[in-house]
């Protein structure tokens, strides 16, 4: 099993690289588009359906600073690839360098239990839970430029900060049930 | 069938009180009209209608082509016009009255568009034949879900309200309960609550377990009659019913926005909005409803013996001021915000099934238009959410208090929401929610709001620190309004009426500031000390310094080092001197809370580690500026002698004072050359004498520098020679 190291390639100068994640490859594209627009550093945009990546691009890969799983809450299987592939990251990418995007949150269709699983799987995993708003271009952008705030991070780009720092402080938690009874 | 009987009648009755000059004036109408129905009588859909309302009962449905012609038809014309009320009345009674089986009438359910209104008539026949008793229970779901969707379109809800106990008695049926429970929520008044009412309700609350439509019913019968329900009601409820309208949602809105929706200006509510043509949604649609109740007062008295005057008929305040006792809500509670003069009367008039209602209305258009959208939420940021979230918040403006059901739909929203969405409006409801609880805000509104801020973008970070600041400013107006001094007990909102003990307000504001702390200190240091963040922040430590003195409340909260010295090391001087005018008013609550102290033996004791913390900063605070002592041992910040030799920077203990510090130097600079013109080399440390000293200190003042002026002031002695000022801090 081949899997994605954080640490066994050099940075190169002014560059983060990030990894998107998503097996319906419906938001990958346009989020991709509106990350490598940030102009003050090269911004490196890696697309895949799911994980592990082939093994014979493996040289001519960056150093990927920062995975994103994008999850369709309408879809089971996006849900379900994403949780597949984790295993496929080395344990260092959970210090800080994971986080999950998850689109159609407000969608009447989405079953409850769906979205808790996914906070759920977030929360064990320490790592940060963003929700997206995928079909409006301004949705778009925010959803990129709050990945980019993350990137840069993770990357290394802000001083006296670190990837593990943040998403410690960002990580997603698991919300009490404010329909219980008991909360009153 | 008995709609358009009904209109000829008012026809003749309205004729008859007519002038006679106007009477040929409706003669010509009347031609008109006998003209346009022969043009009709040829028209293939009011054939079809005309089949549906005299075909046989037993007529067989297989194989009936001509049925199949007809309902296709109607099917074709519902879902591109609408239907028009007569046509509504005729198909309902056709499906109702099950004349060709069960299988037709489901499909006319499903394709029942209305046009524009639909008769109360139709609906009460509808509820006769659902006393019959012969329809399978899935089409009566089907019926009372359609009334639940068009209820706002009824023209009427008197005879609806008449029938109430028939209504009532479905409430037994297992699978009609809970719709059965929201169509009486819509029409209970304070005369349906009765005893026997309230004992069927607790039996099958006892017999299906607490279900949210039963708590919202008897919660809605609580509020008419406290006396009859003695159950405790939770204060959070979940939001509202059952979203059940999507079967006909989406196709109504469609034929709504294409036929604009226009109701005839006789029916239509005065603050109706023009541009919104939504149903249910978004502020004053049109109240149809609530005007023909006005039309039909006659008919009212008959079952009620009290007089009601409807909010519509009231247009100024001495008005309302007469009419208080005995209004009459309109069917959509929502058009309140538009009206000035309904937010008068819900501000002013202590009935709580007012904004029990509103609330309930609210909490749904909230649930089904942010929360869970139909549409995957693509239409979100339409003009029609901004203008409703725009027109609530002005309301809460003017009742000056937030509704507790946008409360309620913050905390989900928050958890779901991607930071941008709606941005200023949702960061403005939350500014005016009320005090929470300190055991429950950090849960319900910290954790999200934490992971927002810090992975959102500099901009979405100032925002919420403005919005935190509000909150903070609204709380502490709440508690100078509202706290009783002798027992310490505040009452902070006058209609939910949430009882907090004074100890319990101070902790909740407590843990406000801590958290702004907290965001603060990080925000500083992922944005890299940012100008514009931290003039933000200085904004929310400008509140909080004054809480004692400007706002009664004894609670001081100093900033925490992440706050303080990134403005103390700012490079732009309108931080430095924001931070010492908030450190001057900080000294001035400080020493008015301890004077109190002296004088009463019962005033608020402040910790021993408050002052602490606050003599450290202002000596910080003064050796830095002042007297040039930088890195003097025993200050909060501390580096080895070697070290800061090693940095090679010349008289570093000097780098930070008024001359110096980065911030200052240019007026230095500037200084020094107004000073001596004549010199080539510059030198200032020159300045440091104590001639220069108190002239560059005066030069500072007139740029505008009060918050320094204020800060020296008050903490440098005067007779003190300004090479070896002394701070005064001792205040334990």
């Amino acid at each position: 099993m081949s899997q994605l190291r954080p640490f066994s390639k050099l940075p190169a100068l002014n560059t983060a690289t990030v990894l998107l994640v998503e097996n319906e490859e419906q938001f990958q594209q346009s989020l991709a588009e509106a990350l490598v627009e940030e102009t003050s550093v090269t911004v490196n945009v890696r697309l895949s359906k799911s994980l592990p990546l082939p093994t014979d691009s493996d040289d001519s890969r960056p150093r990927i600073d920062l995975v994103v799983f994008i999850i369709n809450l309408t879809s089971e299987l996006s849900f379900q690839s994403a949780e597949a592939s984790l295993k496929y990251l080395d344990p260092g990418y959970f210090l800080g360098k994971v986080c999950f995007m998850v689109t159609n949150g407000r969608n009447a269709s989405v079953p409850m239990e769906r979205l808790d699983a996914v906070r759920k799987l977030a929360a064990t995993l320490h790592c940060p839970l963003l929700f997206a708003e995928d079909k409006t271009p301004d949705g778009v952008a925010s959803a990129a430029e709050r990945l980019w705030t993350i990137l840069k991070v993770a990357a290394g780009l802000v001083p006296i900060t670190t990837a593990l720092y943040l998403s410690n402080l960002s990580r997603c938690t698991l919300p009490p049930d404010i329909d219980q009874p008991s909360f009153n | 069938m008995a709609y358009p009987q009904n209109t000829s009648d008012s026809e003749r009755s309205s004729l008859s009180d007519q002038s006679v000059s106007s009477r040929s004036f409706n003669r010509s109408l009347r031609v008109a009209e006998k003209k346009r129905r022969k043009d009709t009588a040829e028209d293939p859909f009011f054939l079809a209608l005309k089949y549906f309302s005299d075909v046989e009962a037993g007529t067989p449905v297989t194989g009936n082509d001509e049925l199949e012609r007809n309902l296709v038809l109607v099917e074709k014309v519902a879902h591109s016009k609408g239907l028009s009320p007569e046509a509504i009345s005729i198909m309902l009674e056709f499906a109702m009255s099950l004349r060709m089986g069960n299988s037709p009438c489901v499909r006319v359910l499903k394709c029942l568009i209305p046009a524009s209104l639909v008769p109360q008539d139709a609906i009460v026949r509808g509820v006769v034949w659902l006393c019959v008793g012969k329809i399978p229970i899935a089409t009566q779901v089907l019926f009372i879900k359609w009334v639940l969707t068009i209820f706002d379109l009824v023209d009427a809800k008197d005879q609806l309200r008449a029938i109430y106990g028939f209504i009532f008695s479905f409430i037994t049926e297992e699978n009609l309960c809970p719709f059965i429970c929201h169509l009486l929520y819509l029409l209970t008044r304070k005369e349906n609550v009765r005893v026997f009412r309230v004992r069927k309700l607790l039996e099958l609350q006892s017999k299906l377990g607490r279900q949210p439509f039963l708590i919202h019913l008897l919660s809605l019968y609580k509020v008419f009659c406290p006396e009859l329900v003695t159950l405790s009601i939770p204060s959070r409820m979940k939001s509202g019913f059952r979203n059940h309208n999507s079967t006909w949602k989406s196709v109504l809105t469609g034929v709504q926005k294409r036929n604009g929706f226009h109701i005839p200006s006789s029916v239509a509510f005065t603050i109706k909005d023009k541009t919104s043509s939504r149903k249910r949604k978004h502020c004053h649609l049109e109240l149809p409803a609530l005007t023909s109740v006005a039309n039909k007062e006659a008919q009212t008295e008959q079952f009620s013996s009290k007089k009601v005057v409807p909010l519509v008929q009231l247009h100024s305040f001495s008005q309302l001021l007469e009419n208080l006792h005995c209004i009459e809500l309109p069917a959509q509670m929502g058009s309140l915000l538009g009206s000035t003069l309904a937010l008068h009367y819900l501000d002013c008039v202590q009935d709580e099934s007012a904004l029990l209602r509103l609330n309930f209305w609210l909490g749904y258009a909230f649930h089904e238009e942010f929360l869970f959208c139909g549409d995957g939420g693509t239409t979100q940021n339409s003009e029609e959410a901004l203008q409703f979230l725009n027109k609530l918040l002005s309301a809460q403006h003017f009742l000056q208090e937030g509704f507790s059901s946008s409360e309620s739909f913050l905390y989900k929203f928050l958890k779901v929401w991607d930071g941008s969405l709606l941005c200023p409006q949702i960061l403005a409801l939350l500014s005016n929610i009320p005090v929470v609880p300190s055991s429950q805000i950090g849960t319900i509104l910290f954790e999200p709001l934490m992971q927002l801020f810090l992975t959102s973008s500099l901009f979405f970070k100032c925002g919420l620190m403005e919005c935190l600041n509000n909150m903070l400013l609204k709380w502490l107006t709440w508690h100078s309004v509202y706290a009783l001094e002798d027992d310490l007990d505040i009452s902070l909102n006058s209609h939910t009426s949430i009882n907090m003990t004074l100890s319990g307000f101070k902790d909740s504001v407590m843990e406000l500031v801590h958290f702004v702390g907290r965001l603060a200190s990080v925000g500083l240091q992922l944005e890299g000390c940012h100008a514009l963040l931290l003039s933000f922040i200085l904004d929310f430590y400008e509140t909080v310094c004054d809480t004692f003195q400007k706002y009664g409340l004894p609670l001081v909260i100093v900033p925490p080092p992440g706050v303080f010295y990134p403005a103390l090391f700012a490079t732009d001087p309108v931080s430095v001197d924001r931070l010492a005018y908030i450190m001057y008013r900080y000294k001035v609550n400080l020493m008015s809370a301890k004077s109190q102290e002296k004088l009463t033996k019962q005033a608020f004791h402040i910790s021993r580690q408050t002052f602490c913390e606050f003599n450290q900063s202002l000596v910080v605070m003064v050796n830095c500026l002042w007297n040039s002592k930088m890195f003097n041992p025993g200050m909060a910040v501390q580096l080895g002698d070697e070290l800061l030799l090693k940095s090679n920077v010349p008289q570093y203990w000097a780098s930070f004072d008024l001359i110096h510090h980065p911030a200052f130097m240019s007026y230095a600079v500037d200084f020094h050359q107004k000073c001596w013109p004549e010199r080539q080399d510059m030198d200032l440390s020159s300045i440091k004498h104590s001639k220069p000293w108190s002239w560059y200190l005066e030069y500072l003042f007139t740029q505008g520098y009060e918050g320094l002026k204020h800060f020296f002031q008050t903490n440098i002695s005067q007779q003190m020679t300004a090479g070896d000022g002394q701070s005064n801090t001792q205040q334990k």
